[in-house]
């Protein structure tokens, strides 16, 4: 009961904290962002009168002030729950749902699967430290540090068109979600495989470096304690020890760090929703920037603090469940 | 009285042999043991003099085009090939190489150092201070930073327009790299107050600035240098993930990841448009990645790294 208290409140700070920086956004977004002077390039080129009077209809006038095209829009959420339209007139609230549920789909089994992979090999490597295969584990880690996501997911795509050429058929779909006119059942199931191995091979492969390390570095640091010591003192081999007292401690951390993670994999989202070209959250941010799009952008920020405050909650809660000593007051 | 002279000297001698090495003294020589460290630096400074002065090592500049030779293979006129346009690659890398460097130090260097002010004074003031210096914090690690990057850089508002878009993804980068840095910072100054030796030096009466020069920095002083390396990695691979994608640095302005980005959809046709920035980049990365591990042996001071003793053989 004494945790669900204390979550709300967690929630409550969190609530301020995406208000707060959705509202910088849109002040950052609507002061930076101007849709009327893409407008002038269309052909016929409309007068500047008739831009204003379109771009009135859908509320974006660009004759008022920030300030009250904030007002406007705080009060089309507030209300009705209207996060505004595009500038080609499409409903931000229409489109956000379907978008989401593409990025949801191309980003759970490789969250999952670095998560579950990274935790594993940190341990195998902890328990082996300075052995062989520690050494290839962590240096494999250190490598991923220092390539950009983008140019990995690109060497992967190279490398499976590579295959394909190989074998001398299409195995791998490099880019897109499925082939369109697919008839369902096996012949669908097999079409969804090969458009989702590339992505997720690329997106767990060089995800799990960071998870690696932490959990190797914290298990090493638990590896010494006194109670460690103690429990192999009764008799218990290195590796009971291991995963009966150090394991549960050295997880927290890395729990934690899960939260902080969460944004990473959405930063790390865009780029391979760009280069797997998913029509993704990511993508679709990337390119409402570039049409000058205020409303989808600021509604884009909201949800990336939402993700983070899930995530941030999720890690109290997790640490809360593993942890004995933490005590919630 | 030959003999009293002798035995002065004699001790002197004896103190000379373990006089107290300086810390700059100690830290270089740390840092020289590390082999791969060592690397990595001579690495790192070959790069920064290749951005500097390779430009003496061909004649042609990022400018001119030559119509004689456009998207050619590295030949001996132009030693790494010409992109699509014409324009010699060995010019366009050293330019990116250089604007890729500059940005990496800028925003490791400032976000290293406001990152410390910010979670020293956390750490020092604490209380109500502490709470809204972190609920600032906290918001702004919310933020998803690409976002921001994206709008900042494409705007179409006429005061940022102005700006040269390096600087603006400097100042982007800048806002959102410290954050990380200074939590970490403040949880250890608020365990390195506690410290009995800080206590102490405090029921003496010792000024707080020089608490916070004698104990405070030279504990913080090895994650600090450790965050600069990290920062201008982290920077550089910043620079080079967002043009890739083309928000961050835009043409004519030319980096690694410009060049990067440009070349990767005609890798088949013009393979060393790819390859030659991004083994620039990798070196780059890499040589910092490698001196990482040395730098944080060398400043830490309760570091157990021990070196070969250097004994001087008796003349006698």
């Amino acid at each position: 009961m004494q945790v669900l208290r204390y979550l709300g409140k967690r929630a409550l700070t969190y609530l301020v904290m995406i208000f707060l920086t959705t509202s910088a956004g849109y002040f950052l977004a609507v002061s930076s962002l101007k849709p009327a002077l893409l407008e002038q390039e269309k052909i016929p080129r409309p007068s500047p009168e008739q831009v204003a009077n379109s771009f009135r209809l859908l509320g974006l006038d660009p004759n008022l002030n920030p300030w009250e095209r904030y007002i406007q829009w705080l009060g089309g959420i507030l209300t009705r729950w209207d996060w505004g339209r595009s500038p080609n007139g499409a409903y931000v609230n229409a489109e956000f749902a379907d978008r989401v549920m593409i990025s949801t789909r191309l980003f759970i089994a490789s969250i999952i699967l670095t998560l579950i992979i990274g935790v594993a090999l940190g341990v195998y490597s902890a328990a082996r430290q300075y052995k062989f295969q520690d050494r290839a584990i962590t240096s494999y880690s250190y490598l991923v540090h220092i390539l950009p996501a983008p140019i990995a997911y690109f060497l992967v795509q190279l490398g499976a068109i590579g295959i394909n050429d190989a074998v001398g058929e299409r195995l791998f779909f490099v880019t897109g979600i499925s082939t369109p006119g697919i008839e369902p059942g096996w012949p669908a199931f097999v079409d969804l495989v090969a458009h989702y191995a590339v992505p997720t091979f690329a997106m767990t492969v060089f995800g799990w470096a960071g998870y690696q390390i932490a959990q190797r570095q914290y298990l090493l640091d638990n590896v010494n304690a006194d109670f460690v010591r103690t429990a192999r003192a009764k008799g218990l081999t290195r590796n009971q020890a291991i995963t009966r007292h150090a394991l549960r401690v050295s997880f927290i951390p890395v729990a934690q760090s899960i939260a902080f993670t969460i944004p990473a994999i959405f930063t790390g989202g865009f780029f391979a929703e760009a280069i797997f070209a998913w029509p993704g959250v990511g993508l679709w941010s990337i390119d409402a920037i570039g049409k000058q799009d205020v409303n989808v952008a600021t509604a884009m920020l909201a949800y990336g603090s939402v993700i983070f405050a899930i995530g941030a909650i999720l890690a109290d809660f997790a640490t809360t469940l593993v942890d004995p000593r933490v005590r919630v007051q | 009285m030959t003999n009293l002279i002798d035995t002065v000297a004699e001790v002197d001698e004896a103190r000379a042999a373990d006089v107290v090495i300086g810390k700059g003294r100690i830290i270089f020589r740390r840092f020289m043991r590390n082999k791969t460290a060592v690397t990595g630096l001579a690495i790192f400074l070959g790069l920064f003099a290749f951005s500097l002065f390779g430009g003496f090592l061909t004649t042609w500049d990022k400018e001119t085009i030559d119509p004689l030779n456009i998207g050619m293979g590295p030949s001996p006129e132009h030693l790494l090939g010409t992109s699509q346009a014409g324009i010699d690659l060995l010019a366009l890398v050293v330019e990116g190489t250089r604007v890729s460097i500059f940005i990496g130090l800028i925003v490791g260097g400032l976000s290293v150092l406001i990152s410390a002010v910010y979670g020293c004074s956390m750490a020092f003031f604490g209380g109500k201070v502490d709470s809204v210096m972190l609920f600032i914090l906290e918001a702004l690690i919310m933020m998803p930073a690409i976002l921001v990057v994206a709008v900042a850089t494409s705007g179409g508002g006429q005061s940022l327009k102005e700006l040269p878009s390096w600087l603006l993804l400097i100042a982007v980068l800048l806002f959102f790299s410290w954050m990380g840095t200074a939590r970490l910072v403040r949880s250890l100054a608020m365990s390195l107050m506690q410290r009995d030796y800080v206590k102490a030096a405090k029921y003496m009466g010792v000024p707080s600035m020089r608490i916070v020069r004698r104990h405070l920095v030279p504990n913080i002083g090895s994650l600090l240098v450790l965050d600069f390396t990290r920062g201008i990695t982290g920077a550089i691979l910043a620079e080079v993930a967002f043009s890739y994608i083309g928000i961050g640095i835009k043409l004519p302005d030319v980096s690694l990841g410009v060049l990067i980005g440009g070349a990767t959809w005609q890798v088949s046709s013009f393979p060393w448009m790819f390859w030659v920035p991004l083994t620039v980049m990798f070196l780059l990365t890499g040589s910092l990645a490698m001196m990482n591990d040395g730098l944080r042996d060398a400043f830490d001071p309760t570091s157990t790294s021990i070196g070969r003793a250097k004994t001087k053989k008796k003349s006698k």
